[in-house]
């Protein structure tokens, strides 16, 4: 479960205070899939930041597992990063230099596992993200939607209890998107999985549970989606 | 951690090949120079000290009492001294080999019966032990037992002759038999001859003197008891010593030589790990987005910090490894012109090889990566804080290095440490601490100065580069300065190069130009001549005195000076005694007297001297102040009458009256016959007929005075010829980093490049741009490098030098030198920044455009 209570995030540009985002209260239980909807400058990734500790809020608690993380040092943020959470960006952000596989394995070889150990492992998640075969490959030898599946991939590795999303499927034309969403909550449903998913795209937003909207900062809408509510 | 290595860093490694193999080559030259230097340093050292051991033998004392030499009935009472089980005199003489230039053969004298006691000779083709009564060997003034090594390199057999210069002219010498390269015979790089001392002493006209006593001590006694009673019985003209106590005042005197060396070495390990914080911080500013991505997937700062610190000791230990094998070539390349350069000015030595102790590769490979490592932190220090939110961020940030307030305020107050610095006193002889560190300062507090001197250079340069090469000569300009911090890396590592070159030229120029002055006023003579070497000092063959009377004969001659240049012990230093006549000399000569007056006659009968003002200044002497000097004849006592200018020796010169000399050191000996002419006009005449006389004969040397003084300006070029060659390998380096920095820049600007040629620029805008941003590049190293060159050169002409040698003398700095230098950083700048230049003007415009 995420607990966030009165969070603010002040950034200073200059002598100007910009108020990012003033969130009162935003509670989402275990397993539930949730899009963060809203325009450009509406706080939505300030708010995946700060969830995915990334960052730190100027004020307010943010609670992941039972864990205040909005008050921990860097190390143990990081810590935190790499034992509980997965990460999906929009620009896939896989290492160039790196094969689809090694791409995968590399958040538990930064948790000090040793590579023979989680191979075969991630090869599985490969295969589960239909990229069998494909594991030798280097991201440019990839299309957008192989690299975002490895990215799920890579997400999935090392069994985090959140999910963090950030317009995955923003460089995606619509039929791969819809096939990378269709995976994320798919493979996350299987394993109970908690996610927080930022887009701009209706349809992409009505994959999940339910649906917050975000404007200047603040909550504006709350709803659960319609395959939820039936 | 390892794995992340192999995995993140190494792959980035080689996927840029060029820039990783240029660092791995940086570290390996300045590993190469240094561990190479040491080689070379200990090699003439070993050889210097070698010669001395081996000689030494199984000696407990030895006794000697200057160059001179002392009488041989000496002997006679040091074995008859109670406590001295053995003793054996003999003479040394290092002999030019005629025919073989620049071959000197080290000639030992001595009485084969006594002299086994304490040293095994070994023949190759005959028993050496019964040629203590080979009569043919003991009557015969012209037999030589000689080493395997000469007989070899001069294709000689027993009964063979060769030819050897001696203070009476060249002399025939047969070969009596080969010696083994054992024992003694290894000394002097095993070109080693032995004769029978009596028949040395005729040869090499040291009628009954001798060189050295050796002494074997009854171990009931004590070597300090049988010592303490010899220099008793002997008086304190005699040094009794333990054989490894000989030779230290020699030991000190190289050592500010092999200094320079090795600062001139330390330079090029410098300019290398320079090398390594270019490659590593480029890497940082190039892979901000993926370390973004490590951090977001929960990396640790320290982590990211420990990533490109491994990476840099990954790159440093290749660079080291690779050095050893350089430093092999490069030391086995130069030993000889260092051992040549030791050889004429402080002692004569031959160091022909060099061999690597683990301890040097140990420390070389050590600090090739300590400062491999070092120049990561910085770098390593800024990826940690890159954000992780970075990753996410749709606009990838530049992350161009700016000018960080700290490094201005630390290269301001290492600047304004610089003048504090030089105060500090030497904590030993020939080590000025202060004057180094100084110089690191300047070198240091430029470089982290010089990426605010960039920021505002860029105002500078932006009008002329508009002039001279249009748009992209602006957008150069701007360019020059975007990350100043990473530009400032070539710059400040090219304005190392120029800036230690302009300072070497700007103390040897000055010191060239001082001793013109000083050979102009104070050494008139026409004709200068010498026996088997070019500059009378250290390497000549001293003649005979009668020498010179068919000169003075000679109609044209007006007179002729005869001057031994004696080198002594004086106070702790290796001085020069320079004795000549000075009713001729004071007729001709008018030497810059900086203290007091130069000696009456009546003065120099009552002690009086001459000293130069660099002894002055060593040892704190001045007019009417006393020292003491052990000669020949005893302790003597001289006052000082004059200080004079001087630049016989960096040790300190003492100038004493001919006959004075002779007869307190007991040597009549010559080492340069100064003529006089009546009308110069005829100096070739004269010089044409001394050499058809007896040029062949003495291996003579006459040189007019114009050329005695290149010889002079050759000496000194030649002594800085190593350290001049490791600053321009330190350019090089340099330069490596240039076309690194610009690689790096057009990688970074990919995109950019495709927006300039989709807006109508044609490559060869593209490549005046980076072409462009290189000259930037190598002007602004060659400026800061010549600005910091002259206060570099300031201070080791004033400070550094003047502890060293004790000449202060004014300076002048090389402004002919320093725009040449600039003119050529520039060029070459721009040479390095081509390759990058056509790389970027071949980038296919729509792939650039979409480059992410």
């Amino acid at each position: 479960m995420i607990t966030v209570s009165n969070a603010v995030r002040v950034y200073k540009r200059g002598k100007t205070e910009v108020r990012a985002l003033s969130l009162e209260s935003l509670v989402v239980p275990t397993g539930q899939f949730l899009s963060v909807m809203g325009a450009s400058g509406s706080g939505k990734s300030t708010l995946l930041n700060l969830l995915g500790a990334l960052d730190v809020p100027t004020s307010g608690t943010i609670t992941i597992e039972g864990r205040e993380i909005s008050r921990l040092p860097d190390d143990e943020l990081s810590a935190f990063r790499r034992d509980r959470l997965g990460f999906i960006f929009q620009f896939f952000n896989l290492l160039p230099t790196l094969t689809a596989v090694e791409n995968v394995i590399l958040p538990a070889l930064l948790s000090g596992k040793s590579r023979s150990d989680m191979e075969p492992k991630a090869h599985a998640l490969l295969e589960q993200v239909g990229l069998k075969g494909r594991d030798t490959h280097r991201p440019d030898e990839l299309s957008g939607g192989e690299m975002q599946r490895v990215a799920v991939a890579r997400a999935l590795l090392t069994e985090p209890a959140l999910l963090l999303a950030d317009e995955p499927t923003g460089n995606l034309d619509s039929k791969t998107g819809a096939e990378v969403l269709k995976l994320i909550r798919d493979a996350t449903r299987a394993r109970n999985l908690t996610v927080v998913m930022v887009t701009h795209d209706p349809k992409a937003a009505e994959v999940g549970d339910r649906i917050v909207r975000l404007a200047d900062g603040k909550v504006v809408g709350d709803e659960l989606t319609r395959s939820a509510a039936a | 951690m390892l794995q992340l290595l192999r995995l993140v860093s190494l792959r980035h490694l080689s996927l840029s090949p060029l820039r990783t193999v240029l660092t791995i080559m940086g570290v390996a030259v300045g590993v190469a120079t240094l561990i190479g230097i040491a080689a070379i340093n200990r090699a003439v050292m070993g050889a210097f000290r070698s010669t001395i051991d081996t000689i030494a033998g199984k000696a407990d004392l030895s006794i000697s009492a200057g160059q001179a030499g002392f009488p041989e009935d000496v002997l006679e009472k040091v074995s008859k001294l109670p406590g001295v089980q053995h003793a054996a005199g003999s003479i040394t003489v290092v002999a030019p080999v005629k025919g073989t230039p620049g071959e000197r053969l080290y000639v030992m004298g001595v009485d084969l019966l006594d002299d086994g006691f304490f040293r095994n000779y070994e023949g190759a083709d005959r028993d050496v032990g019964h040629m203590s009564d080979d009569l043919e060997f003991l009557n015969s003034t012209d037999r030589m037992l000689v080493s395997e090594r000469f007989a070899a390199s001069h294709g000689l057999k027993a009964g063979g002759t060769f030819q050897l210069v001696t203070p009476t002219g060249t002399q025939d010498f047969i070969v009596h038999g080969l010696l083994k390269e054992t024992g003694p015979i290894k000394a002097f790089g095993g070109l080693v001859g032995v004769m029978y001392i009596g028949s040395a002493q005729v040869a090499f006209t040291r009628e009954r003197m001798l060189d050295r006593i050796d002494v074997g001590v009854d171990p009931k006694v004590g070597t300090d008891a049988v010592k303490e009673a010899l220099q008793a019985a002997l008086g304190v003209q005699y040094e009794v010593a333990r054989p490894d106590r000989r030779g230290q005042s020699t030991e000190t005197m190289v050592r500010s030589f092999q200094l320079g060396l090795n600062l001139g070495s330390s330079v090029a390990l410098l300019v290398g790990v320079f090398l390594v914080y270019n490659t590593v911080a480029i890497g940082v500013v190039q892979r901000r987005r993926e370390i973004g991505v490590l951090r977001a997937l929960g990396a640790t700062k320290r982590r990211i910090r420990a990533l490109f610190a491994l990476e840099a000791v990954v790159l440093g230990a290749l660079g080291s490894l690779l050095g050893i094998p350089l430093g092999t070539l490069l030391a086995k390349g130069t030993v000889s012109a260092v051992s040549d350069s030791i050889s004429s000015i402080y002692v004569q030595v031959n160091a022909t090889s060099v061999t690597f102790t683990p301890f040097e590769m140990i420390v070389g490979v050590a600090l090739g990566i300590g400062g491999s490592l070092f120049a990561a932190l910085r770098p390593a220090f800024v990826a940690s804080q890159v954000q992780p939110v970075e990753a996410l961020r749709k606009d990838m940030a530049s992350g161009a290095a700016n000018v960080s307030s700290f490094a201005t305020i630390v290269g301001a107050l290492l600047i304004a440490g610089v003048w504090p610095a030089t105060r500090i006193p030497a904590p030993i002889e020939n080590f000025p601490v202060g004057g180094y560190l100084a110089m690191f300062f300047i070198l240091m507090g430029t470089t982290l100065l010089s990426p605010l001197v960039l920021r505002v250079l860029q105002r500078v340069y932006q009008r002329p580069g508009e002039l001279a090469l249009g748009v992209p000569g602006r957008l150069a300009a701007d360019n020059f300065a975007r990350a100043p911090a990473r530009t400032a890396v070539p710059v400040s590592a090219l304005a190392i190069g120029v800036a230690m070159t302009v300072c070497i030229a700007g103390f040897v120029g000055s010191f060239q130009k001082s001793s013109e002055k000083w050979i102009d006023q104070s050494v008139p003579a026409d004709l200068f001549v010498t026996s088997s070497s070019k500059v009378a000092g250290v390497q000549n063959v001293p003649l005979k005195p009668e020498f010179g009377d068919p000169i003075e004969q000679m109609p044209e001659v007006a007179a002729v000076d005869r001057l031994r240049i004696y080198q002594h012990d004086l106070l702790g230093l290796r001085i020069f005694i320079v004795s000549l006549n000075p009713d001729i000399y004071n007729l001709h000569g008018k030497p810059e007297v900086r203290e007091g007056r130069l000696p009456t006659h009546e003065m120099r009968q009552q002690g009086y001297v001459t000293i130069s003002e660099n002894l002055s200044r060593r040892r704190n002497l001045h007019p009417e102040s006393t020292f003491e000097m052990d000669t020949p004849t005893g302790r003597r006592s001289y006052k000082v009458s004059g200080v004079i200018t001087d630049y016989t020796s960096d040790q300190g010169t003492v100038f004493m009256d001919r006959k004075i000399f002779v007869a307190q050191f007991n040597d009549d000996r010559v080492d340069n016959f100064e003529i006089y002419l009546k009308d110069p006009k005829t100096t070739e005449q004269v010089r044409d007929r001394i050499n058809a006389q007896w040029k062949d004969e003495y291996d003579l040397f006459v040189l007019s005075n114009q050329e005695l003084r290149q010889e002079a300006y050759a000496l000194v070029d030649n002594a800085f010829s190593v350290t001049y060659a490791m600053e321009f390998l330190a350019v090089i380096l340099a330069l490596l980093g240039v076309i690194n920095t610009l690689l790096a820049a057009v990688l970074d600007r990919t995109r950019e490049i495709g927006l300039l040629r989709a807006v109508g620029a044609a490559r060869k805008h593209i490549v005046r741009l980076f072409a462009g941003e290189a000259a930037l590049i190598g002007l602004t190293g060659g400026v800061i490098g010549s600005l910091s060159g002259y206060v570099l050169g300031y201070i080791v002409t004033k400070v550094v030098g003047v502890e060293a040698t004790g000449w202060d003398f004014a300076y002048i700095f090389p402004l002919k030198l320093a725009v040449q230098m600039l003119l050529a950083a520039t060029a070459c700048a721009i040479i390095a920044g081509l390759y990058p230049a056509r790389r970027a003007s071949r980038l296919d415009v729509v792939e650039a455009l979409a480059y992410e």
